[in-house]
């Protein structure tokens, strides 16, 4: 069934690593939606996340393919219904005058949080899944946005994973 | 006791001790520092080719042919592209090969120096791996890396790009402990489950109507004796794939031939109607399968794979058994009772055709092949290019010998044949070795008679000239209303050029001729060249057109698409 799923893969934090890894996804031509890549608590190992909206085979083929290459210590799959999918957006508003205290009641709304505040610009964070950041830029929509900066999502699996294959937390 | 060595005679130390004796390469400024060092170490044989394309295809061949990792070597820039076409072709066929290419120095890296060119990134796709050497302390790590993982598991090519200040960098270096040779490291190669074993082992003995399909696979892991075992105890006919021939003996009564585009009619015909068909080292290609959905689709299928990536990638699979082929016939084996299929190879046997003889009185391949078998008593290995003749030297000459028959499978390189036949040669002196070539494909990469002739590589090249890019052209004939744009092709006079060469060479013109020119070009020690002027228009039949089902084949001229 085609559906969003998350693949996650633990590999060295090296640039030739994340160029191998990126360019498998674009030489097979899956179908990625999101891209997010961070440090662990390994040094020297980063994880990747990929969301790609596929079928099941799709994804799990795309998880061999990234265990054969060097640098890439583990990944799996998973739908993404099956785990918490969260992404992080900053949201750069003008909103002056009258309209400010506006903002701060959208903030408010979505849990959100003003991070800076100057008076030309004021800088809103806000974290959720993708539906829920993409409504509340939405709503900041209403203001004038200068600039949005979303990381792409990163994604957990819930639960013990069924196949055992859960990526560790330290290798 | 530690000395100090240069990165380039640590290098050329470490190739050493990975088995090394031979490489295919070409200097330049990047690589001068190991190109200084490379005398100091006489066991390391070097090929000096024309292009470093050819060095590639020769180090594959090589190969190919040895089981060992080819080398090959070249400078940065021009030199490391050139390469780039042998390398994609090495990735596409799963050979081991290791490309050494000379980078700018570090400091100059990222500043478009002179002949710098980032090959890392270029070569990426077509690379099991790859690697920028950044300070002698990591280069007999990655040297060891390199050959590790070219030869590993399913194997492929791997590029090391070496900085010129790298080369000359000195270390204290000390050889490593010995290793303990391992030809097949355990925990990089899956196996499969016992139950997947038993499940595949109750199709095999239940299927009505089952085949096998060996790929390169079986040549790959060495697995010639266990499948002869599986066929003779089952009587299940087997198919063997372009790269999968010469991996059953083709005078067995139980070997079919070749499937897919080219495949006869009743292998195709077999595959349509199979009810098991069970796949041994093959990726289940599109030039097999035809149309996808028209693939026997009666037919269940156990996949015998080493690469799980592969298994479920192009046709839905019953069981997959994931790991070394060898190891798991032999699994297999011993979970198998004899069994006979008799009723299904005679159904088999209705289907076959009598061949189209596409032939109109000119000079035909098949008795050029024909004749090429008697004469070299079928101990001989050809080494084929693209086009209509790899089909013919496919389905014409008859394999007995296992790995023998070699050719760019996968990416249908043109102007293989040439420098893989050298690499070929050298990793089995003493075997007639032939390289058979369109007239097209020869010209691509006809400059390295030089490079047989300097280092005496007697390899035996024939042209099959038909004065036209015949594939193209039979495209052309049947699917473009014979418009033939850009497939005519002039050659220069091959018997002056090989004069020009200081090497025999012959002009066939007639079947009277060639079987006496065979055995005189058999008999000659050195490089020789016979061209033969072949029917012009003659195509390859049956074909399958693209996107077409296995059970569509042109069999004949009269039939338009």
């Amino acid at each position: 069934m085609t559906t969003m799923r998350a693949v996650t893969v633990l590999l060295e934090d090296r640039l030739i690593t994340f160029n191998r890894a990126v360019g498998l996804l674009r030489r097979r031509n899956l179908p990625v939606r999101s891209l997010a890549v961070g440090p662990t608590v390994t040094p020297g190992v980063s994880r990747l996340t990929i969301m790609i909206h596929s079928d099941e085979a799709t994804a799990n083929r795309a998880v061999q393919q990234l265990q054969k290459l060097v640098g890439v210590r583990a990944a799996i799959a998973f739908p993404a219904r099956d785990g918490v999918t969260r992404e992080l957006a900053l949201v750069k508003v003008r909103a002056t005058g009258e309209r400010y205290g506006e903002l701060l009641d959208v903030v408010q709304l979505y849990h959100a949080a003003v991070v800076d505040d100057n008076p030309e610009a004021t800088i809103v964070e806000m974290t959720g899944s993708e539906a829920f950041v993409l409504s509340c830029i939405r709503a900041l929509e209403r203001f004038e946005v200068l600039e949005v900066a979303r990381s792409g999502a990163v994604a957990l699996e819930t639960g013990l994973a069924e196949t055992g294959a859960s990526v560790p937390a330290n290798i | 006791m530690a000395e100090q060595l240069t990165g380039s005679q640590i290098l050329c130390r470490t190739l050493l001790d990975e088995g090394v004796d031979l490489m295919f390469g070409y200097p330049g400024g990047a690589i001068m520092p190991f190109y200084h060092a490379l005398p100091e170490y006489p066991a390391l044989r070097h090929v000096l080719v024309r292009h470093e394309q050819a060095a590639a295809h020769a180090a594959d061949g090589y190969a190919r042919a040895s089981g060992r990792p080819g080398v090959c070597v070249a400078t940065s820039g021009p030199g490391a592209t050139n390469l780039v076409t042998g390398i994609a072709t090495a990735h596409m066929d799963s050979t081991p090969l290791v490309a050494i290419t000379g980078q700018v120095p570090r400091a100059m890296i990222g500043r478009d120096a002179f002949q710098e060119t980032d090959i890392i990134g270029i070569t990426q796709p077509i690379t099991k791996h790859s690697r920028l050497v950044e300070d002698v302390e990591e280069l007999a790590d990655a040297v060891r890396e390199a050959f590790a993982v070219a030869r590993e598991g399913r194997p492929g090519p791997v590029l090391l790009d070496v900085p010129k200040d790298v080369q000359n960098q000195k270390l204290a270096y000390t050889d490593p402990a010995p290793r303990v040779p391992e030809a097949r490291r355990a925990g990089l190669v899956d196996r499969p489950t016992p139950m997947a074993i038993v499940e595949a082992s109750r199709l095999i003995g239940r299927a009505q109507r089952p085949l096998i399909m060996a790929g390169h696979g079986v040549i790959l892991s060495d697995a010639y004796d266990e499948l002869k075992t599986l066929a003779e105890r089952t009587g299940i006919p087997v198919i063997t794939t372009l790269l999968g021939i010469s991996a059953f003996p083709e005078s067995h009564p139980l070997h079919l031939g070749m499937p897919g585009m080219h495949g006869e009619v009743h292998v195709n015909r077999a595959i349509q109607q199979a009810d098991l068909i069970i796949g041994i080292g093959l990726r289940f290609d599109d030039r097999v399968t035809g149309n996808l959905a028209a693939f026997a689709r009666g037919a269940k299928i156990v996949h015998i794979e080493l690469d799980a990536s592969e298994v479920g990638k192009n046709v839905p699979v019953t069981v997959a058994l994931v790991g070394d082929a060898r190891e798991i016939l032999r699994e297999l084996l011993a979970t198998i009772e004899p069994r006979d299929c008799g009723t299904w190879r005679g159904e088999i046997a209705s289907f076959v055709r009598p061949r189209v003889d596409s032939f109109k009185g000119g000079l035909a391949p098949e008795g050029i092949l024909e004749a090429l078998e008697d004469v070299s008593a079928g101990r001989c290995t050809v080494v084929s290019d693209v086009g209509q003749h790899q089909m013919w030297v496919a389905k014409l000459f008859r394999y007995q010998r296992p790995n023998t028959h070699i050719t760019s499978g996968g990416l249908g390189t043109m102007g293989f044949a040439v420098p893989a036949a050298m690499g070929v040669a050298l990793a089995r002196p003493g075997e007639p070795v032939w390289a058979i070539s369109g007239d097209g494909g020869f010209q691509m990469n006809m400059q390295e008679i030089a490079t047989m002739v300097q280092e005496q590589i007697p390899v035996k090249m024939a042209i099959f000239n038909n004065g036209y890019l015949g594939m193209v052209r039979q495209w052309q004939q049947f699917f473009h209303g014979r418009r033939y744009s850009a497939t005519p092709i002039w050659s220069p006079d091959y018997v002056a050029l090989a004069a020009a060469y200081g090497i025999p060479a012959w002009r066939v013109e007639r079947a009277e001729q060639v079987d006496e020119v065979l055995r005189a070009a058999h008999a000659h020690a050195g490089p020789v060249l016979v061209e033969f002027l072949i029917e012009q228009e003659a195509n390859v039949f049956p074909m399958i057109p693209p996107g077409a089902s296995l059970s569509e084949p042109i069999e004949s001229e009269t039939v338009s698409v």
